[in-house]
């Protein structure tokens, strides 16, 4: 929107703004592909003075970090932009948000110092709730997600192959009875070794309840809240 | 949503379809509502955000303080056998409420081949499918768009039709719904005797319809003294103050059309006989530039799309092409936006306009010639020239382009293998224009597709009486087409005949097909547009099932002086002109344009602002 950036200055070279936002509720359905679709024209109606590629397509260079699988959601995704117009980092947020619903939010705004390769851990919350969930089930989900091997079928680029998903699991903890079990995982996020948590939802659900199927008994809820450094404890920002 | 569709959109296909929650969408307090609308589209969900239409439906309705409308599309196969299987009822969009808790349920009827998802979509939502079943509880079923200008087999399963451009007349309907809901006059019959003295809304139950022996239409009665014996169509008069949407629904999973789309203007003046669309959006209406320029700002500020596209019937023929392109270009270059003028006609295609649009960068142009030879083309009157054609394609090699893509119909009336031949040969003087462009890229080659459609006779064009040629005519056409194309530059689509036939059906029937769709929906008939899902031996048994014959409909030619079933409506072109038409397709004479020449076909007659005809009555 070229009304909206009329008075900003020109920076060159451009300068790298990160964007923490939110994906979740209705928004957990869409695929990584789409959400990347999606961000091109939210920025291109914020008014945001994002640097443009100048090829033969001009699109906005946008680097995300951690693709998020369809149907978790998440506190913590990152997006890179460059900027080729002086503007705060305050007023950014305040642009984007003006082009998204709540449940894409942006949380906040800011110049990086890390790379998203630096990302090791990203931590979980997993929620199963249904009438299948009974007494007993936190123990026994911290013994199967603790106990080596676990092995399951992995998909990745390169193909599929079976893994033992214990040493991708930084740690486990479980709560809650019957009718609610929730999980606080922390799993590996770095490159190849990535562990998709609706893969370790599904090692669980094929253990803990097998032939179970139907909707009414069981459903989940996958909340990424946080990513972390290599040491597992500094928050990746 | 509630917790059972959330658990279920983990395990289907492209779940983005159903979830809703798009940037832009329409919530309303439902305390403040006086009358819920479902606005159906009865196809995928990718399909049918493409539809500009019934994005300004959506618009204009909930422009309206106490009426919601959302929207509602057809569950792919996936999501309707889990629906099935979890007795979960058909729901909306916004509000993820039952679809039957509605006041008004309506359709867009955009293709025949849709309408097995009508139906399947009004028994998931758990309606009963026919309008006689129907309680005082249930919502009132409103179908709408070109197919409604024949909905006759429809007729059993809608309360009512809505005839022509909705912007008005449904918030009109909507309006009569909430006065009679709220003065207590409201009983279903009330309201629907009441909605067909409405202008432009057809109640298919308050018209009897007779049959002679021979299976022919006798007459259509209407019930009451008071409401009209022709449901006339509804046009917006001055298409500048029509509501046009300011804010769209932004889908987050790619659809047909990710773009913005600017309606420059309505009808067409070209009058090919064949051409249902030509005929029934008449008169022409344009809008200003000045308007178009303010309508695609606003857009562009509130999605963020990179591209416009231009839509009408035939875009070059707009009359201030210039000036509004130059009014686009002033600003959408500096926004990196795209222009896009598809449908564009052979004779408008110059050096010029390409320049200034980007579907240059696609790499491929598309024309209609629709007739192999100048005779055909004439009995079609498509006034197109060979010379045109072999003149725009140059222009475009010489740009650099190396495909082409060419529209052509086969089973016309009068045509002969001659036509036929003449569309191969059309093609290799295509691909010979491509050689002699002394400064082409040697090292490329060029393509021509030749993409070849059945002729369907269609309702309310001058072609309304002719017989579609039968399979066997049909697959023999193609069969020789495809022995004339030696060239190996050129490549040969054509598109399944057998589905062109069940469409014949469709766009002709009248009531009795009712009870084939009846039957059809179950039988679990759905997704017929689509290649995968559509079965045309099912079809056939079904209508032997049924005691239809399908020939009746397509293949026969009927009777110049018959009662033609979708004669209850008036789309405002007169049976007279169509008559006229037809003596000069058979003579191989061709009529003038709208704007050359009146041709007296009697749409003037409803008015409106910017028409080109001299006559309107406005």
């Amino acid at each position: 929107m070229l009304s909206k950036m009329q008075g900003l200055t020109p920076i060159d070279p451009p300068r790298t703004v990160r964007i923490r936002f939110r994906k979740v509720g209705k928004l957990q359905y869409i695929s990584h592909l789409d959400l990347q679709r999606t961000m091109q024209h939210c920025i291109k109606r914020s008014g945001i003075p994002a640097w443009y590629t100048k090829g033969f397509n001009p699109h906005y260079k946008l680097v995300f970090a951690l693709p998020l699988p369809v149907g978790a959601e998440s506190e913590c995704e990152l997006l890179d932009l460059r900027i080729d117009r002086e503007i705060s980092d305050a007023e950014i947020l305040r642009r984007f948000n003006e082009t998204v619903t709540d449940e894409l939010r942006g949380l906040e705004a800011y110049t990086p110092t890390t790379k998203f390769a630096d990302i090791a851990w990203a931590e979980y919350a997993v929620t199963l709730t249904g009438t299948a969930v009974t007494d007993g089930m936190a123990a026994e989900a911290e013994r199967i997600l603790t106990t080596s091997p676990l092995m399951m079928v992995k998909r990745s680029k390169s193909g599929e192959r079976e893994v033992d998903l214990v040493p991708m699991i930084r740690s486990v903890r479980a709560e809650g009875g019957a009718g609610e079990l929730t999980l606080r995982l922390v799993l590996s996020a770095a490159g190849a070794d990535y562990l998709n948590p609706e893969l370790v939802v599904t090692a669980l659900r094929e253990r803990l309840w097998a032939g179970v199927e139907h909707p009414d008994t069981l459903s989940w809820r996958i909340l990424r809240e946080q990513v972390y450094c290599a040491d597992g404890q500094t928050t990746f920002r | 949503m509630n917790q059972q569709i959330a658990s279920i959109l983990k395990s289907v296909s492209k779940p983005g379809r159903y979830s809703g929650g798009e940037y832009g969408e329409t919530v309303k307090d439902k305390g403040n509502i006086k009358c819920r609308w479902a606005f159906c589209f009865p196809d995928t969900y990718e399909i049918g955000m493409s539809n500009l239409g019934v994005r300004i439906l959506y618009g204009a309705l909930n422009r309206e303080e106490d009426v919601w409308c959302e929207r509602v599309y057809a569950p792919w196969v996936d999501m309707e056998e889990k629906m099935r299987a979890g007795k979960i009822p058909l729901w909306a969009h916004e509000s993820g409420d039952a679809v039957s808790d509605f006041d008004v349920v309506a359709f867009t009827l955009q293709y025949e081949m849709c309408y097995t998802n009508v139906l399947m979509m009004l028994d998931l939502a758990g309606i009963p499918l026919t309008a006689a079943e129907r309680g005082e509880d249930d919502p009132i079923i409103i179908g709408g768009g070109p197919c409604a200008y024949n909905a006759e087999p429809l007729a059993d399963f809608f309360d009512v039709f809505s005839i022509g451009e909705g912007e008005e007349a449904l918030v009109e309907f909507a309006r009569l719904y909430i006065e009679m809901k709220e003065n207590g006059t409201y009983t279903r019959s009330a309201f629907l005797h009441a909605a067909a003295k409405l202008p432009g809304f057809y109640v298919p139950s308050l018209y009897t319809v007779t049959y002679r022996d021979d299976g022919t239409v006798e007459a259509y009665t209407p019930v009451y003294d008071d409401i009209p014996a022709k449901v006339t169509k509804r046009i917006i008069a001055d298409m500048d103050k029509a509501y046009f949407p300011e804010q769209v629904v932004m889908p987050y999973i790619e659809t047909v059309q990710d773009r913005i789309m600017l309606e420059v203007y309505r009808g067409c003046i070209r009058g090919c006989r064949f051409c249902q669309a030509g005929m029934i959006y008449r008169p022409v209406r344009e809008k200003t530039p000045e308007v178009l320029d303010k309508q695609a700002r606003d857009l562009f500020a509130c999605t963020g799309y990179d591209e416009i596209s231009l839509t009408s019937l035939s875009i070059s023929d707009y009359t201030e092409l210039e000036e509004l392109t130059d009014r686009l270009l002033s600003w959408t270059e500096g926004e990196t936006v795209n222009l896009a003028l598809p449908s564009l006609r052979v004779d408008s295609f110059t050096k010029a306009l390409m320049e200034r649009i980007s579907t240059v960068r696609t790499g491929s142009l598309t024309f209609a010639p629709e007739a192999g030879t100048q005779r055909l083309r004439d009995v079609i009157n498509k006034n197109v020239l060979e010379e045109d054609l072999m003149r725009a394609v140059k222009v475009a090699f010489e740009a650099g382009k190396t495909q082409v893509k060419l529209y052509f119909m086969m089973g016309l009336p009068t045509e002969t293998n001659e036509d036929l031949a003449g569309i191969a040969e059309l093609a290799e003087k295509v691909v010979e224009v491509y050689y002699a462009n002394p400064n082409r890229n040697k090292g490329k080659h060029p393509q021509v597709t030749i993409s070849v459609a059945c002729f369907i006779p269609k309702p309310f064009t001058p072609f309304q009486w002719e017989a579609q040629d039968t399979m066997e005519m049909l697959k023999e056409k193609q069969a020789y087409l495809s022995s004339c194309i030696k060239n190996r530059h050129v490549r040969y689509n054509y598109h399944d005949a057998r589905t062109s036939h069940i469409e014949a059906v469709l766009a002709r029937g009248d009531r009795r097909l009712g009870a084939a769709l009846l039957e059809a929906c179950r039988r679990g008939f759905h997704f017929d547009a689509w290649e995968e899902h559509f079965d045309y031996d099912r079809w056939m048994a079904l209508f032997a099932d049924c005691g239809i014959d399908p020939a009746f409909y397509a293949n026969r030619a009927w009777g110049l002086d018959e009662v033609l079933p979708w004669e209850i409506i008036d789309c405002g072109v007169k049976r007279e002109f169509f008559l006229r038409e037809r003596e000069r397709a058979y003579a191989g004479s061709t009529t003038p344009n709208c704007r050359q020449a009146c041709s007296a076909c009697g749409a003037n007659q409803l008015g409106g602002e910017r028409t080109c005809c001299p006559k309107c009555k406005a």
